[in-house]
């Protein structure tokens, strides 16, 4: 593609965007996607698809709502099955978002700018489809506010010591602050949408959101410093959030959850999951959406670099749980690493190995790191492999617990997966409305771009 | 003056961001204060031009972080050691390290809340209608033109010899903004 | 409109039966609706039809509905009659309305009777428990009798009389039976044929006896599925007479079982079970007393034996001679017999060494000659009159049995047939077909408690009352009897069974608390009757009514009655009674089907037990579906395999497959009564035939292995280690911790569970179930494994798979004072209480389960659906329900709580007096049941308290104390007593 032009050039950085864009054209063409553009077949077809995937989610949820925890796949002693999977995996996918606006603006990172702001829809959504896995997976889920300290008549307050109410207080901060994070960013391009706007419901409904953003330096000025603010709130936030929900099981005394090294094993993870979810949307959408001037393939590329590096942390926290239940000497540990190998859900840690340590290294080569498509295939594997892991740490500890008389296992019932299947479909439901109705790619920070490049290639 | 009543400011458009900032000090050389400048994207060093003062967003945006941590702890401590004190598998009712994921949770919370609104407070937003919208080309500004208002409560502002100095800056348009 | 025929009625009911709530209603309305209703309601239940005639309000049309779901049979909870539904005017003495009444009475679900306690609230009968002056409880009660009382409320009980199939009026049968009886007594009798099971009460027999003397010529038959004719013929062979035996066992001190499940199936076993421990001195102060087993399948006698030898149940006899030979007896040895010789010879030496304070056990599923042997042994070992007593059979047995019955009925001599309780269709032999017999019958009547396979072939069915609803009287194992006293009028309006058989006399309208009364005062005579009387139903025993011993002499040509060596001919098939369903007269009960079986851990259906080496030979795996054939007859069962049992042998539990039993228990398990021989009744050959198909065997524990992990979860030592010291194990102590500790002032509740006294009955399970208001779940729940039992009994391996050694670990919540479950719930749903009990707040959970993750021993139960609903197995509208402790709803984690309740009630009564709650003033409902005391609760900061004592054994400790969770129960191990010279051959 003609976007390799370093290649005769290896020391020259590659450009973020095809040359020849200007302010106008930037501004115009990826407004015209929101505003002019007809809506495609293609976007219909998947929105179709998405929408009857999501009624398995859709549909299961009221009736397990009714009818109780009892229709997933869970018993004593493995009280906790696929509802806590799919949490710890969707908010993993949702820190991919954050990760690339927040911690890369800081960093500094231009690259982001074309990028971030679909990833950070792709976190909100992705958080929020999480929080619901909690409440569903409860006894009485209407009673899930109880986790609220509000004064009640009841006269008892939540349990703190809990890392379940820490929980809470994380993804509902980290889907607030997400959100915030996220509306925010959009403002100025609301505005320039507002302008650009000819229809009037367009002209009302943006003009309305985009709160008369008048682009005035003052404007800029406090935005900026707000902006940057909440970056560096979100930075430490990304990281505390997949922290918590991994003290869910660090600071039990189960078997296989009781491990220090949990915390940063799982932000890795998180991580992971999260650029995998990124590419598995960009690669199909920068097609569809004739994006690639804004979305080249140095984005993919560092992308994968990312993912490489997340990849082999992950491999370097399998490596070290796996030493130190061999290490700790404790008969209970070294029974459950024999029995993730070879017991019952072996096939799990299996698949785990091979998707997140085996696959992953085929990025150390730069021609898949730049086929679009391949990535797209490998970010699929990945995204299994990770749903997997969490899995294996789920199930297998309580499995085999350290009563021995009173090892189980349980497998996933028909709710399991159509709720599961569903909350994807209903994913990417969602990304499809956004992609359609508001700027997928932050118009301002690419005119940003289009300055630099100006400055840089100017004679 | 009747002038004065019919005019909220002038509008000067220009091209790129270096005309704008030289546009910018010849005015202020001028004397004028009561000016804005409307651009595209962010630019750094027109404020220092315009002479604004450095944002207040940060320290309102800390004292909303602490207040969120205070409480946060606040309310878990009160709530285990005052309220309801109740023998928890023997932890002690002052577990203070388990209570400080949420104290930091509360402040991150409340501090990213308080950004957001101070920064709009401090914009004046939300505002839908501003004079600057009546002028038809001002939709530019979120394109890729970048504009200089001078407003007419300037003390200095005189429709005429305004207009003649922005002249001089050879804006792409200049314009008069109804009030 | 055609007026309703009673079938018509009964299709209603059916359709009815399977309806819940609004859609309930409205098939019934348009039941109420047909005119033809009111004319069928004229003709059954004048009384009412004159509500009917009248303007129908809310409340008429709801007595009638009422009525009219008694007429279709599906009285769909269960209340006591509408007439006693009245506010009091006085309150009846004694009655306080929250304070629970305890009355005496005796069952006896497994044949012979049993003292119990009757708890009732308001009247209502809501609990059984042992009662302690009781010979054959002394406090404790097996699961049978204990979930007695869920029959009691079963709506499916019969409820009304049926004939031929359609519900009639008793008054119609007493009718129908006048005129009968008019003409049997013109021709005395000929033609009348009586068939009971065997008669265990005196008042009873009596009126039988009446009968059949006002009848010369009636003829009685006697069948039971536990047949036990073996042990009578020994006797008669021994002594020349047949005689009962009563053991000793707190005078044994060297104990041999042939087969006899004396801590199990055995009658008495209750009692036997408390000498059993007593004579080994439970909670770790240690006799030198030793239990050696001899057995052809697996059974928790054979758990608990310091030596256990699996044989083929054709091989018991062999041994028994070669044992007997050994001993000195006249008896030739046979030349080839399973068990070793150095195991015999050393058993042999052990028995001699200690004469006069060992006893040798026959089983009652024996074959005479192996009871024969064990009376010689006893003779030789001079335990007469030391550990073992006889007496007489205090009531008539009949002479005739099954199989002349049906050469009765073919050739045609049977005009009339009474069948007295039992269930003949279901549990006769194979080759008895008596559900082709019975109907070539023209006036059979079944008189039983529901309207199972039998009454469907009888023309009539007469119901019988509840034990509970009924007066009446029993004999223990011992020969003691005792007083049966109803606590309840008959919920379905059953007849009771002193009241029906004077009726067939004729005597229209008896009292059948006037029959025992009259009964007991011909039997005790008139001084002072009445204080007697008054003084024995108090105390729910007839003091001094106890069949007293006789001096039995071993005939000296006794051995010319052994017959000629069995020879053992391939694959053996063992029946044996289940031990959660006994016969298979209880299969309706869901507390019973659910209550995992000792050692095979089955709930909902049995299996083919087979040894895993067996299996592997046979190419057959867990769960896979086995043809087992005898002759023609053959049944396809899943297999369940089954370490320790014997090789060679198979084993089938009876109490499955019930047809007819009601709507928990139909099409459960496979019947083995099907392959069931009558010249064999316990064991025959089989051809085992894997088929290409599986069944999931249910059970409730999946792992028995402890992985190592003996000194954490339970542990076992010998006898001789202790006196070596060798066993002290040096405890973890609990690490400080830097912050100050709870401190427990006032009571600081704690439990002991002593493993070694644990003889695995279940009794503490159920015990726990019916004052917890534990729910049943159905097979496909516990499948799932989600049973709710608050105690569990684990069990454990340890050896090979030919006769590994079993240690069962009964596993309550343990009430960490560190508890991992309490800090991780974000409700404060669970916490501590100021006595240290960790307590749910079932208002306050919302089901996170993670205390249930977080708990190490699994103790916690989850409602994972709603199983306290209409849809329940168990209803929550169902009568057994303890006020005291509050129904779960859907989503609410539970558990053991230490009986909170009991806590509660003693602290009141302690407070009304002013005063501290004395150590056994109250206990849990486990401990209160459990026959070997292994359980004991109490307040550990009473130094003088049981528990506190028993907790400073140096052989205390807690589970996986090492995970410092500071459990309040605690456990003793288990000790067994192996004989040196056994220990020295197998090298332990």
């Amino acid at each position: 593609m003609n976007g390799d032009a370093e290649t005769d050039r290896p020391l020259a950085r590659p450009p973020l965007l095809k040359p020849g864009q200007t302010y106008a054209t930037a501004t115009d063409q990826i407004a015209a996607i929101v505003l002019s553009r007809k809506t495609s077949k293609g976007w219909w077809l998947c929105f179709g698809l998405s929408s009857v995937l999501a009624l398995g989610y859709l549909l299961g949820a009221p009736i397990i709502f009714s009818y109780g925890p009892g229709l997933f796949g869970i018993n004593i002693p493995v009280a906790w099955g696929f509802p806590i999977v799919n949490t710890v995996w969707w908010i993993g996918i949702g820190h991919a978002g954050t990760l690339i606006s927040a911690i890369l603006l800081l960093l500094n990172q231009k690259w982001r700018n074309s990028i971030n702001r679909f990833a950070e829809a792709m976190t909100i959504f992705a958080v929020i489809i999480a929080g619901t896995w909690p409440i569903l997976h409860l006894g009485r889920p209407w009673f899930f506010y109880w986790l609220i300290p509000y004064p009640s008549t009841m006269g008892v307050w939540p349990q703190f010591r809990s890392a379940l109410v820490w929980d809470f207080f994380a993804i509902s901060t980290y889907m607030i602050v997400s959100i915030i994070f996220w509306y925010m960013g959009m403002v100025p391009d609301l505005g320039s949408l507002r302008d650009r706007a000819r229809k009037r419901w367009q002209q009302v409904a943006y003009g309305l959101l985009a709160l008369g953003w008048r682009g005035s330096v003052r404007h800029w000025q406090n935005y900026e410093s707000a902006y940057l603010l909440l970056a560096g709130f979100a930075a430490p936030l990304v990281v505390s959030v997949h922290s918590v929900i991994s003290l869910d099981f660090a600071i039990s005394i189960e078997v296989g959850y009781h491990s220090t090294i949990f915390p940063p094993y799982f932000v890795a993870g998180a991580l992971y999951s999260g650029f995998c979810m990124v590419l598995t949307i960009l690669v199909p959408m920068r097609k569809v959406f004739g994006l690639e001037p804004y979305i080249t393939l140095r984005h993919l590329d560092n992308a994968a670099r990312l993912l490489l590096a997340a990849g082999l942390f992950v491999a370097h926290g399998y490596i070290s749980e796996f030493f130190t239940e061999w290490y700790s000497g404790s008969t209970f540990e070294r029974t459950l690493g024999w029995s993730r190998i070879t017991g019952p859900y072996a096939f799990a840690w299996w698949i785990t190995m091979f998707c997140n340590v085996l696959v992953v290294q085929l990025f150390w080569f730069k021609r898949v790191r730049r086929s679009p498509w391949t990535l797209w295939v490998l970010s699929l594997v990945i995204n299994l492999g990770m749903w997997m892991e969490r899995y294996v740490i789920v199930m297998t500890g309580p499995a085999r617990s350290y009563t021995s008389g009173r090892w189980d296992v349980v497998w996933a019932t028909l709710f399991d997966l159509a709720t599961l299947i569903g909350s994807i479909g209903f994913f990417f439901m969602l990304m499809l409305l956004f992609v359609r109705f508001l700027p997928a790619i932050s118009i301002f920070e690419v005119r940003e771009l289009v300055r630099e490049q100006k400055e840089e290639g100017a004679p | 003056m009747t002038e004065r009543e019919r005019s909220w400011g002038l509008l000067a458009g220009f091209g790129s961001v270096a005309e704008l900032h030289a546009a910018i000090v010849a005015l202020r050389a001028a004397g004028y204060r009561h000016m804005d400048a409307y651009t595209p994207l962010p630019v750094e060093g027109l404020a220092e031009a315009l002479g604004q003062k450095r944002s207040w967003v940060p320290l309102i945006t800390l004292c909303g972080a602490l207040a969120g941590g205070i409480f946060g702890f606040w309310i878990q401590w009160w709530t285990a050691v005052v309220d309801f004190p109740i023998n928890v598998g023997g932890r002690p009712f002052n577990s203070w390290p388990a209570f400080l994921l949420v104290t930091f949770e509360m402040a991150v919370l409340v501090g990213a809340c308080t950004a957001f609104a101070a920064m709009l407070a401090l914009n004046r937003l939300p505002r839908l209608h501003h004079p600057l919208f009546g002028v038809g080309e001002f939709d530019l500004a979120s394109r890729n033109r970048f504009y200089l208002a001078i407003e007419a409560s300037d003390p200095l502002f005189d429709p005429v010899r305004t207009r003649q100095l922005l002249q001089q800056q050879a804006p792409l348009s200049l314009r008069e903004v109804p009030p | 409109m055609p007026p309703i025929k009673p079938a018509d009625l009964q299709k209603i009911g059916r359709q009815l039966a399977n309806r819940h709530g609004k859609e309930y209603w409205r098939s019934l309305e348009a039941l109420a609706e047909q005119p033809a209703f009111g004319a069928y309601l004229e003709q059954e239940f004048p009384r009412l039809a004159e509500i009917w005639n009248g303007p129908v309000d809310r409340r008429g049309f709801l007595k009638i509905s009422a009525a009219a779901m008694a007429l279709a049979g599906l009285a769909g909870c269960e209340r006591q009659p509408p007439e006693y539904i009245v506010p009091y005017v006085r309150m009846p003495e004694r009655l306080v309305p929250g304070k629970p009444l305890f009355y005496a009475t005796t069952l006896s679900a497994t044949g012979t009777g049993v003292g119990a306690l009757v708890e009732t609230h308001e009247g209502r009968p809501l609990r059984l428990s042992g009662n302690p002056a009781h010979p054959a409880s002394l406090g404790a009660l097996d699961v049978f009798n204990q979930a007695a009382i869920l029959d009691l409320y079963d709506p499916d009980r019969a409820q009304t009389p049926l004939f031929g199939g359609e519900p009639a009026a008793y008054s119609r049968f007493e009718a129908e039976w006048r005129s009968r009886y008019t003409q049997l007594t013109r021709q005395r009798g000929r033609g009348l044929h009586v068939l009971t099971p065997p008669l265990h009460s005196p008042s009873l027999a009596a009126q039988l006896q009446a009968l059949l003397a006002a009848l010369p010529e009636a003829r009685w038959y006697g069948h039971t599925p536990l047949e036990r004719g073996g042990a009578l013929a020994g006797a008669r062979q021994a002594f020349g007479q047949p005689l009962e035996v009563r053991y000793m066992l707190e005078r044994a001190v060297c104990i041999v079982s042939l087969e006899a499940d004396f801590l199990g199936d055995m009658p008495g076993s209750l009692r036997y079970a408390r000498d059993y421990s007593g004579s080994r001195g439970v909670h770790g102060k240690r006799q030198d007393s030793r239990l050696y087993v001899i057995e052809s399948q697996v059974s928790i006698t054979g758990a608990k034996a310091d030596h256990r030898q699996p044989v083929p149940p054709s091989q018991l006899d062999p041994v028994a001679r070669a044992l007997a030979a050994r001993l000195g007896l006249p008896v030739s040895p046979p030349v080839e017999q399973p068990v070793p010789d150095y195991w015999l010879a050393a058993l042999a030496r052990d028995l001699l060494t200690r004469q006069g304070q060992s006893v040798v056990i026959a089983g009652e599923q024996q074959t005479a000659a192996v009871h024969l042997l064990a009376h010689a042994m006893n003779a030789r070992l001079g335990n007469l009159g030391r550990t073992i007593e006889y007496y007489q059979p205090p009531l008539p047995s009949p002479a005739q049995d099954l199989a002349e019955l049906l050469a009765a009925i073919a050739a045609g001599e049977v005009e009339t047939l009474l069948i007295l309780g039992g269930n003949p269709v279901y549990d006769a032999p194979a080759d008895l077909d008596l559900a082709t017999a019975l109907p070539q019958v023209p006036f059979a009547v079944y008189y039983g408690p529901y309207a199972n396979e039998t009454a469907a072939v009888c023309r009539w069915l007469v119901p019988a009352a509840h034990p509970l609803e009924s007066w009446g009287d029993a004999l223990a194992f011992d020969g003691s009897a005792s007083p049966a006293q109803p606590v309840v009028q008959p919920i379905y309006g059953g007849i009771e069974p002193l009241r029906f058989l004077a009726e067939l006399r004729g005597q229209l309208g008896a009292q059948p608390r006037q029959l025992v009364r009259d009964y007991w005062q011909s039997r005790y005579g008139d001084a002072d009757f009445d204080a007697w009387w008054n003084g024995s139903l108090h105390d729910g025993v007839f003091a001094g009514m106890r069949a007293s011993a006789v001096a039995a002499e071993l005939r000296p040509d006794w051995n010319k009655a052994l017959p000629p060596l069995p020879q053992r001919q391939g694959m053996e098939l063992r029946f044996a009674p289940d031990p959660s369903l006994w016969d298979g007269s209880v299969a309706n009960n869901a507390w019973l089907q659910e209550l995992p079986r000792p050692l095979t851990k089955l709930v909902w259906g049995n299996a083919v037990l087979i040894n895993p080496l067996d299996a592997a030979a046979a190419g057959i795996a867990q769960n896979q579906l086995v043809q087992l054939a005898h002759g023609t007859w053959s049944q396809q069962v899943p297999a369940q395999l089954q370490p320790g049992q014997p090789r060679g042998t198979v084993t089938l539990h009876l109490g499955g497959g019930r047809s007819a039993a009601g709507r928990v228990g139909n099409g459960i398990g496979v019947a083995a009564y099907r392959l069931r021989p009558a010249a064999q009744p316990w064991f025959t050959t089989v051809q085992l035939q894997p088929l290409p198909a599986e069944q999931q065997v249910i059970t409730t524990q999946h792992h028995h292995r402890m992985q190592g992990r003996e000194q954490q979860l339970a542990r076992t030592t010998t006898l001789q280690e202790l006196t070596a010291e060798a066993a002290r194990a040096a405890e973890p102590q609990p690490s400080s911790s830097l912050y100050p500790e709870h401190r427990y002032n006032g009571y600081a509740w704690g439990m002991l569970i002593d493993i070694d006294a644990c003889i695995g009955c279940n009794a503490c399970v159920i015990a726990c179930q019916s004052e917890n208001n534990v729910p049943s779940v159905g097979p496909e729940q516990v499948r799932r494994g989600r049973e709710m039992h608050w105690l569990r009994i684990d069990q454990y391996y340890k050896g090979g798979l030919e006769a590994p050694k079993v240690v069962f670990q009964p596993v309550p919540c343990m009430h960490c004072e560190k508890a991992p479950c309490e800090y991780v719930c974000p409700m404060h749903a669970t916490t501590h209480s100021s006595e240290g009990v960790n307590e749910m707040t079932y208002n306050r959970c919302i089901g996170t389960r993670d205390c249930s993750q977080n708990c190490p021993y699994k103790v916690r139960r989850f409602n994972f659906l709603s199983y306290t609903g209409k849809d329940a197995l168990t209803p929550a509208v169902i009568g057994t329900h303890n006020p005291d402790v509050t129904v779960r709803s859907r989503g609410v984690m539970e558990k053991c709580s230490y009986c909170i309740q009991r806590i509660n009630r003693a602290r009141m009564a302690a407070q009304k007096e002013n005063r501290r709650i004395r150590d056994g003033e109250f206990t849990t409902a486990c401990a209160e049941a459990c026959p070997t005391r292994a359980i004991v609760f109490g307040d550990i900061n009473d130094p003088a308290a049981e528990v506190s004592q028993l907790k400073s054994s140096r052989l205390n400790y807690a589970m996986l104390a090492e995970l410092n969770t500071w459990p309040r129960t605690t456990y003793l191990p288990g000790v067994r007593n192996p004989n040196p010279e056994i220990a020295r051959h197998e090298g332990q």
